[in-house]
């Protein structure tokens, strides 16, 4: 349309345009047109101006005729009479060149102008023309005499100058016979031959007067016009050419026609074209000539000079106004087409671009429309497969628990050592797999179905962070891997008090340590934990090691879930308890390729060259990182230096520490159990953090600096593994401790022989001032040696940690001024009698110090058996830890010491007991225990087992004996034959019609039971619920029933009875909260079955 | 003596024609089972409020199928009322009919629903009039003095 319209535009403009444009040329033609007849006018007015000189001639011969009366006039008479008159007029006709009488016999007087002066040329001799034959030549003699131009008198000598012969002459034979005269051009008589314009009139038939007016005065006249650049062409009717202003032309006149010849250089003539003379309506037609390139108007008229008929031409050339105007019309009319055809050009290709570009936009709507409703259904298909799963969880788990237990059941009965026993045991293997791996199934579905919640619970995170390195030690010693829980820098003991989810958090670690210790077949897997201020800033450096760019663009990606994680954290910090608990599970094993780093917490990915035949669904590290995330925090592999092995998982989490009063009493309490009452000290120092947060201060400032007099314990570790070493050495240096560390069991010797020598050393000096600095050169040497490449990770400086450790351990003031020296060695590190020797060889030596071995058992290999091994070799106060040497058993054995709190010779057999009793109460198998199924207690499964024996056995009429059943049907007839089916099993039934009346019976009967102070016993046994009934269904009577029972802490098992025999029904009833769903007519084996299903449950 | 062995002959074929036929099934046999001596008048008790109930729900029906505009949701709970109780009490034909009719209930199919309210009149008047006959004879066989046959 718009185009339409631009067109539109220029169509109604160019008439417009046209128009203006001929009216301009139509006006400038009038002009010119205007203009040439202007000029005729000025010529004929010229012409006009000149007419009085035509009668002139005619009027001096009348009144020359007058004074003369006929009277022939003799010589002297022309000279008296005729000379004067000729002079006068002479003096006063303007333009005239020379005058003259000529008689018939010959007499001739004429004044003339020759050579600027006035000249008289007379003939004073007659002949008598009647007499003499015409054809008679006489000799006349002619005399030329100057002339007074004021006076007219003649004087000075007269010259003889041939004769005219004037009277021979046709224009004087012509004035002589016409009354009126005439006029013709002729040549003047004076030596220059110019031509003349001769007017003459006779007198009584004898003489002619003769007045010559000069050609070029009066052609002056005309070409003195102003012509415009016009030429003009002026020739009398008997063509002769007066005026030729054109240049290379030439006229000829023919008649009434002008033919215009063009003069070449080589003489040709070539005629161009004819211009008429005829004029038609008062004004000269005009003719169209071609000129040598350039056209010229030509105008031809008759005009009367001095009464000689002449023509004149007027040629014009048409580059003037009219052709200039033409010219640029045409220019002009090219340019608009031109513009216009550009703006056509134009508009149609932007309408086609926009066109395109329109169809584009509308193709690619229609494929995002398509993309979004396919995204749209996928995401619906995706989560209802995520709820379905979800939903499914719990008929599932259920059976497979019911699988499980009863495998359990068959296992106990099965011949110990039988085929049936071994096939149970992997039926029951088999179970557990199949429900761990259920299990991850269930919750990576219920994580996308947003069904994850966290549940909260206060918990220790060291006790946590023990158990569940414990379990997976064994695993990793039967593989060849150490699995250490390094304490770090303490940090994570002093807040080990804290509330969070306690199942999630193992659930993690579990998944990470199993991970770690399925992919690493040499080395060692490290756990650590350390405890910061939750700050923004932290969080985005430990969620992404790359820096803030990837914070952002997880921003920009996930907004939403960045988001939220960002709200929760900050959340997270308004909570002054919350604290950002980060651990790390560092491996040595395979490693993950770099580029994989992202890629490994996406489900269903496994890194398929360290995975190969390693099974797994690929589903756990994608829980974990979800988990993780649930709980606030961020899992990422942290970079390892290059020539490193392995992998390091970093996540944080948020978690909200408790150091309330209650919470340290009981585990205050707990642990004066644990450690054994009789040692105060001991009980004061266990690890509650909230005691020395508050009161830390001054009693840190008494303790860390102990006087030098007093003599500092000496331990001396000789463990296998590099990593379990330099942990369990740098946390004894954090708290001030000197250790010394043999590497093999062959330096052991020369370690303690060192010692001896410095302890018998400074007992002769009798100063406490022990060389300090010698023991730690060479620990620290050793230490970096250690050490290297992990000291880099630690956030906190070592000052801070070793606060955190005294803030831990209380230092005491030792009661003995004697050294203690504690040895830890592991006896696997060597053959052990030969470290008993050692170790005895170096107590022998000892003067002044007490010594105390500890010893480390790997609890796979129980080769320590010291019965037999002889007496004075192993010391009975030794202690024996067959449990990974880290958590709760190496803070134990650093209060051994006596800063710490320990005594001297002691009670390390209770020690002994109490670690071994700790090491009973770790359960076996770490894989059973790390997907817990959910199934009760075993005690608990054995009654149910009696109660279900008891059902299925008494098989006979009454198998509900006892029971009280609550019945709600609305219809009559089937109330009375469901009450009749109960009464036959023995089962006493109530009945209601519907919802309201079962709800309020259940109600009645709950608060009588409670008014008899029973409110354990329900009031009835079960409940069946028909689920269609007036007034109140039975799904709104059951949750009716679920939400009051709720405040009597019962539950009242509730079967729904349905005609419908479709599962929608039986859905709809599992979640209005009945516990089973039975279809119509109720059959007898059904409720039974009903009835043993809710028990077992 | 020849009385009752006749009239325990002739219960037991009616009885046995009734299952054999379909108008019953194992349902009923249970409903039997749950009579004893505390409750004897059990069975007959309960198929009377089944017929109570039927005869109610089907004049309800056919009153609720005459309306001009018909109230299928009240139709199919009184279908859904009759399906429920004709099971229980072991009609088997009566519930097949239901099924269907329930269906057209669904569809809202009011020839289909007449037409099948017209089957259940009909299978409901056959096995009424069966187990008024299995009473009779029932009772003539207690008023002989016989006891029940045993199924």
């Amino acid at each position: 349309m718009q185009a339409f319209a631009v067109m539109l535009l220029p169509t109604a403009l160019i008439p417009c345009w046209y128009s203006m444009i001929s009216r301009v040329e139509r006006q400038v033609n009038l002009n010119s047109q205007d203009f040439h007849s202007k000029l005729h006018y000025e010529i004929e007015n010229t012409e006009k101006f000149l007419h009085p000189i035509n009668s002139s001639a005619t009027n001096l011969a009348g009144v020359l005729k007058l004074s003369l009366n006929g009277t022939k006039l003799s010589f002297s008479m022309i000279e008296t009479k005729v000379a004067p008159l000729l002079f006068q007029a002479w003096s006063t006709i303007p333009y005239l060149s020379q005058i003259s009488y000529t008689g018939l016999e010959g007499l001739f007087f004429s004044y003339y102008t020759g050579q600027n002066q006035t000249l008289a040329v007379y003939s004073n001799s007659s002949y008598n023309s009647r007499s003499s034959a015409p054809n008679v030549k006489k000799n006349l003699s002619c005399y030329i005499q100057h002339v007074n131009h004021e006076t007219g008198e003649l004087y000075g000598n007269s010259i003889e100058c041939p004769s005219l012969n004037l009277v021979s002459k046709r224009w004087f034979q012509e004035a002589l016979n016409s009354p009126n005269g005439y006029a013709s051009l002729e040549t003047g008589w004076n030596n220059s031959q110019d031509l003349i314009l001769l007017s003459s009139a006779r007198i009584n038939g004898e003489g002619v007067i003769s007045l010559g007016f000069s050609a070029q005065l009066l052609t002056t006249r005309f070409t003195s016009i102003d012509r415009q650049g016009g030429s003009l062409y002026l020739a009398t009717k008997d063509g002769k050419v007066l005026i030729e202003e054109l240049k290379n032309t030439h006229m000829v006149l023919a008649g009434n026609m002008v033919s215009v010849q063009l003069m070449k250089p080589n003489g040709e003539k070539k005629v161009l074209g004819n211009v008429s003379c005829i004029i038609k309506d008062g004004s000269p037609r005009a003719s169209t000539l071609n000129i040598q390139g350039t056209e010229y108007m030509f105008y031809c008229s008759s005009l009367d000079i001095v009464g000689v008929q002449s023509v004149y031409v007027l040629a014009f050339p048409q580059k003037g106004l009219v052709s200039l105007v033409r010219k640029n019309w045409i220019v002009a009319l090219a340019l608009l087409i031109v513009i216009i055809t550009s703006m056509v050009v134009s508009i149609l290709s932007f309408a086609y671009i926009f066109v395109r570009a329109a169809k584009r936009e509308m193709h690619l709507c229609a494929a995002l429309i398509k993309q979004m409703e396919a995204t749209q259904q996928a995401e619906r298909k995706s989560m209802n497969k995520s709820l379905a799963f979800a939903s499914a969880s719990h008929d599932v788990r259920a059976s497979l628990a019911g699988l499980t237990g009863l495998i359990e059941m068959c296992y106990e009965e099965a011949n110990p050592g039988s085929e049936l026993e071994t096939n149970l045991r992997q039926m029951d293997t088999c179970a557990k797999d199949l429900l761990g791996l259920l299990n991850s199934i269930l919750d990576t579905s219920k994580i996308e179905a947003g069904k994850m919640q966290l549940e909260e619970e206060e918990f220790d995170l060291a006790q946590l962070l023990e158990d569940v390195v414990d379990l997976y030690h064994p695993v990793g010693i039967k593989k060849g891997v150490d699995v250490v829980l390094d304490p770090y820098d303490g940090s994570a003991i002093k807040f080990s008090q804290v509330k969070g989810d306690r199942g999630k958090l193992k659930q993690i670690l579990c998944n990470l340590l199993s991970n770690a210790v399925k992919f690493t077949c040499e080395g060692h897997v490290t756990v650590r934990t350390w405890v910061r201020k939750p700050s923004l800033q932290n969080s985005i450096i430990a969620s992404s090691h790359n820096g803030l760019m990837k914070y952002l663009q997880c921003l920009f990606h996930k907004s939403n879930e960045a988001y939220n994680d960002l709200e929760a954290m900050n959340a997270a910090q308004q909570d002054p308890n919350a604290m950002e608990f980060v651990f790390e599970v560092d491996d040595t094993g395979n490693g993950i390729p770099k580029e994989k780093h992202i890629s490994v917490f996406e489900n269903y990915v496994q890194v398929k060259e360290t995975a190969l035949g390693q099974g797994g669904t690929g589903l756990g590290l994608g829980i974990v990182q979800s988990l993780v995330r649930l709980m606030h925090g961020d899992i990422s592999i942290v970079d390892k230096e290059i020539g490193e092995k392995g992998t390091c998982f970093r996540f944080n989490v948020i978690l909200s520490t408790c150091d309330n009063v209650s919470c340290n009493n009981t585990k205050a309490e707990d642990l004066e159990m644990v450690d054994g009452s009789h040692i105060p000290e001991l009980t004061l120092s266990t690890p509650s953090p909230g005691l020395w947060l508050r009161t830390s201060s001054s009693k840190l400032t008494v303790h860390s600096t102990p006087s030098p007099k007093v003599t500092t314990s000496h331990v001396v570790l000789l463990i296998q593994n590099n990593e379990r070493r330099r942990t369990s050495q740098r946390f004894m240096e954090n708290l001030s401790i000197k250790v010394s560390v043999a590497k093999q069991w062959e330096h052991l010797p020369s370690t303690l022989q060192k010692i001896k020598h410095k302890e018998n050393h400074s007992c002769h000096n009798s100063l406490g001032k022990s060389d300090l600095s010698s023991p730690s050169g060479y620990l620290s040497s050793s230490a970096s040696n250690n050490s290297s490449g992990v000291e880099k990770d630690v956030p906190l400086s070592s000052m801070d940690g070793s606060n955190y450790m005294l803030s831990v351990f209380k230092r005491t003031t030792p009661k003995f001024a004697s050294s203690f020296i504690l040895i830890v060695i592991d006896a696997c590190a060597g053959p052990f009698l030969e470290l008993c020797r050692i170790v005895a060889e170096f107590k022998k030596g000892l003067h002044n110090a007490t010594c105390k071995v500890v010893w480390l058992e790997k609890p796979t290999m129980r080769n320590i058996n010291f019965k037999h091994i002889e007496e004075d070799l192993v010391d009975p106060n030794d202690v024996v830890i067959s449990k990974p040497f880290h958590g709760s058993r190496l803070y134990q054995v650093v209060r051994l010491l006596p800063e710490f709190g320990g005594t001297l010779q002691g009670n390390s057999s209770k020690l002994k007991e109490e670690i071994k009793f700790q090491a009973e109460k770790v359960p076996k198998d770490p894989s059973s225990s790390r997907s817990k199924p959910r199934s009760p207690p075993s005690n608990g499964i054995l009654t149910k087992e009696q109660e279900i024996q008891e059902i299925g056995n008494s098989n006979d009429e009454k198998p509900l004996s006892g029971k009280k059943l609550l019945v709600a049907d609305d219809n009559v007839l089937l109330r009375k034959l469901t009450v009749a089916g109960l009464l036959k099993l023995g089962a006493i039934a109530e009945t209601c019609v519907n919802g309201q009346e079962a709800l309020d019976l259940v109600c009645k009967g709950l608060s009588d039971q409670r008014k008899l102070g029973a409110s354990n016993i329900l009031p009835y046994d079960y409940v069946l619920m028909d689920c269609e009934m007036p007034m109140m269904n039975g799904y709104e009577a059951t949750k009716q029933i679920r939400k009051m029972e709720k405040s009597y802490g019962v539950h009242i098992p509730i079967i729904a009875l349905t005609a419908h025999t479709s599962g929608g029904e039986a859905k709809v009833a599992i979640e209005a909260g009945m516990d089973v769903h039975l279809g119509k007519p109720l059959k007898k084996e059904h409720l039974l079955e009903a009835i043993r299903y809710i028990d077992t449950k | 003596m020849d009385v009752v062995v006749q009239l325990q002959r002739q219960l037991t074929d009616h009885t046995a024609s009734l299952f054999h036929e379909g108008f019953l099934n194992e349902q009923f046999n249970q409903l039997q089972q749950l009579q004893d001596e505390s409750n004897p008048d059990f069975v007959v008790e309960v198929v009377s409020l089944f017929f109570e109930d039927s005869e109610r729900l089907l004049n309800e029906l056919a009153k609720a199928l005459e309306q001009q505009a018909v109230d299928y949701k009240k139709v199919d709970a009184h279908v859904h009322q009759l399906k429920g109780s004709s099971s229980s009490i072991g009609a088997q034909r009566v519930q097949a009919v239901c099924i269907p009719f329930r269906n057209f209930c669904e569809e809202q199919n009011i020839e289909g629903c007449l037409k099948c309210l017209q089957q259940v009149k009909h299978e409901y008047s056959l096995v009424k009039n069966k187990l008024e006959t299995l009473f009779k004879l029932e009772q003539q066989l207690i008023a002989a003095g016989g006891s029940f046959p045993t199924l």
